[in-house]
């Protein structure tokens, strides 16, 4: 074979056929009528990935707008305390950490594994609010440009 | 010039791969330079327990001078650490105990860099992650070139890092996603820097099967070379292959895993697991193989892609590591896939039009030919270190 093959159409041609059964069997399960139009779909799969791909933490709004992180942050670092005073309290400290948690470190483990994938579901989730909410912004500012145009009242559509 | 090499662990029987790219790396110099390596004398990287002696010995041309480590890991301890700086917002001096609890703790190799350094023209370090490094690089700065193997895994994300990454003089990079990487962690511009990846020798084609038939290994087969391990994606990979199996009517291709196991691999007719292989089944393996799969959602730079690829296999990777990914592309030479439909579509793809296998495979090679030959390699190591000598502050 003289020409050289292309991976990246091949990978395009192999995902469009993924792309394509995925979109049958979420129709057949009863998803949003909008998902028969194949383009649409393909936008639709496009803005989802661009979020899973760059939904960077230090890159998103809603993290700041929740407010102080210890009201809503998963957390997945135990950590050892105790309310007593400083002598008994370093000895409970120490109970838990060297006595009681070599026990039940497995579970702690399964618990903070299960408690990262959630934190990683929340960050994606917010890239995606995040790309939508700037998208519909956007369409909002678009149309606010064009309504004289068009005969779309920009009041009308700030008061949606 | 006078080199020395810091990395945590060195010998041809230490099968992590930054030792063994510094390992290389060093015996390719030693023609041209006067290479020292300093190191532990610890074999496993888990409990860095001493096992080898502590002094000077020679690797061939290589003098290695070995420091006792002081303080095995904890491993629960390093493991509470772990959790609490990688949760985010650890201040500094927790963000620093943890390089110092990551070990391996050998304060006579840092004591030696503060007497001595000065007498290297460079000091190369191996893995920013290790203790060796993160704190043996301030000592030594004006001369040290870092070889961080940096991945997208958590410790990345340490804040601690940007102040240390601005130390180095100079970096030598396994491949441009890990420049970009360390670069948007750092918080200054990087110094002077090179992509170089690792040096392969050319392999000759066989077609000799016969070690092959004697392990009993199935005519058609896809690889997985290294590490059995979630840390490697192969609980992923097992799952996708088992969809696969389950999706084709004939017995077409079998999954081979060659590689010590660290995770339970399921019972299967089509999964062949055979722990640890020498290096002539290893080549064996390589050089028959209808392609090799890499699963790993962290890399610096997949060597097995690269070996693969040296014996004209394609590969199916994980394209949720950047790392495999770009090595992909730019070589045209394997299928990427996101999720398991996409891994089955791959498989299929490669095993109905073999003329394109094979042809995606060459590109491969022919990409190994014109970036990872060791003349190459060591060219763009000797331009780099050259430059960093002449403008050393």
């Amino acid at each position: 074979m003289a020409s050289e093959i292309s991976v990246d159409a091949v990978t395009a041609e192999l995902r469009e056929r993924v792309r394509a059964r995925l979109r049958q069997r979420l129709t057949l399960h009863h998803a949003s009528p909008a998902f028969e139009d194949p383009e649409l779909f393909s936008d639709v799969e496009r803005l989802l990935q661009t979020s899973i791909n760059e939904g960077d933490g230090n890159a998103l709004l809603l993290p700041d707008l929740l407010g102080d992180p210890d009201t809503w942050r998963v957390q997945t670092v135990l950590h050892y305390q105790s309310h007593r005073s400083t002598g008994a309290g370093a000895i409970v400290v120490f109970f838990k950490r060297r006595v009681i948690m070599p026990f039940v470190r497995w579970l702690f483990e399964y618990s903070r594994d299960n408690f990262e994938r959630q934190r990683r579901v929340n960050q994606v989730l917010f890239a995606c609010i995040q790309e939508l909410a700037i998208e519909n912004a956007a369409l909002r500012k678009q149309m606010r440009q064009e309504s004289p145009e068009s005969g779309v009242r920009p009041e009308a559509l700030d008061a949606r | 010039m006078k080199l020395a090499f810091v990395v945590q662990r060195y010998g041809a029987e230490i099968a992590g791969g930054s030792e063994a790219h510094c390992r290389a790396i060093a015996h390719q110099l030693a023609a041209g330079h006067e290479i020292t390596v300093l190191t532990s004398c610890a074999s496993d990287y888990v409990s860095w327990r001493n096992t080898y002696a502590a002094g000077e010995q020679r690797d061939g041309a290589v003098r290695v001078c070995r420091f006792r480590v002081q303080q095995t890991r904890d491993l629960h301890a390093f493991a509470d650490l772990s959790d609490e700086v990688f949760d985010g917002a650890a201040p500094r001096d927790r963000q620093e105990e943890w390089f110092r609890a990551n070990g391996p703790d050998v304060p006579e190799l840092l004591d030696h860099l503060r007497q001595r350094g000065a007498t290297y023209d460079l000091v190369l370090f191996w893995t920013y992650r290790y203790a060796p490094s993160f704190f043996g690089v301030p000592i030594v700065r004006d001369r040290a070139v870092l070889v961080p193997t940096a991945e997208e895994d958590r410790a990345i994300d340490l804040d601690i890092l940007a102040e240390f990454f601005a130390l180095p003089a100079a970096y030598l990079f396994l491949t441009p996603e890990e420049q970009t990487l360390v670069a948007s962690r750092a918080a200054s511009p990087l110094g002077p820097s090179a992509v170089i990846g690792m040096g392969l020798e050319p392999t000759a084609p066989t077609a000799d099967r016969s070690l092959l038939q004697s392990h009993g290994i199935a005519r058609d087969y896809v690889l997985y070379l290294g590490r059995v391990d979630r840390n490697k994606g192969c609980h992923t990979l097992l799952d996708h292959f088992q969809a696969y199996a389950g999706s084709v009517a004939s017995d077409d291709v079998t999954l081979v895993l060659a590689g010590p196991a660290t995770m339970r691999i399921p019972e299967h007719p089509r999964i062949r697991a055979l722990g640890y292989v020498a290096d002539d089944l290893r080549r064996a393996l390589l050089a028959h193989a209808r392609a090799l799969i890499v699963p790993s959602p962290y890399e610096s730079l997949s060597i097995a892609l690269l070996e693969g690829w040296n014996y004209g296999v394609p590969a199916i990777v994980n394209a949720r590591c950047a790392v495999l990914q770009g090595q992909v592309r730019r070589a045209n030479g394997g299928l990427p896939y996101r999720s398991g439909e996409e891994f089955c579509e791959a498989m299929a793809y490669f095993q109905s039009h073999d003329a394109e296998r094979r042809a995606i495979g060459e590109q491969g090679r022919a990409y190994v030919d014109r970036e990872y030959r060791w003349p190459m390699v060591t060219q763009r190591v000797e331009r780099l270190l050259g430059e960093v000598k002449r403008t050393k502050r």
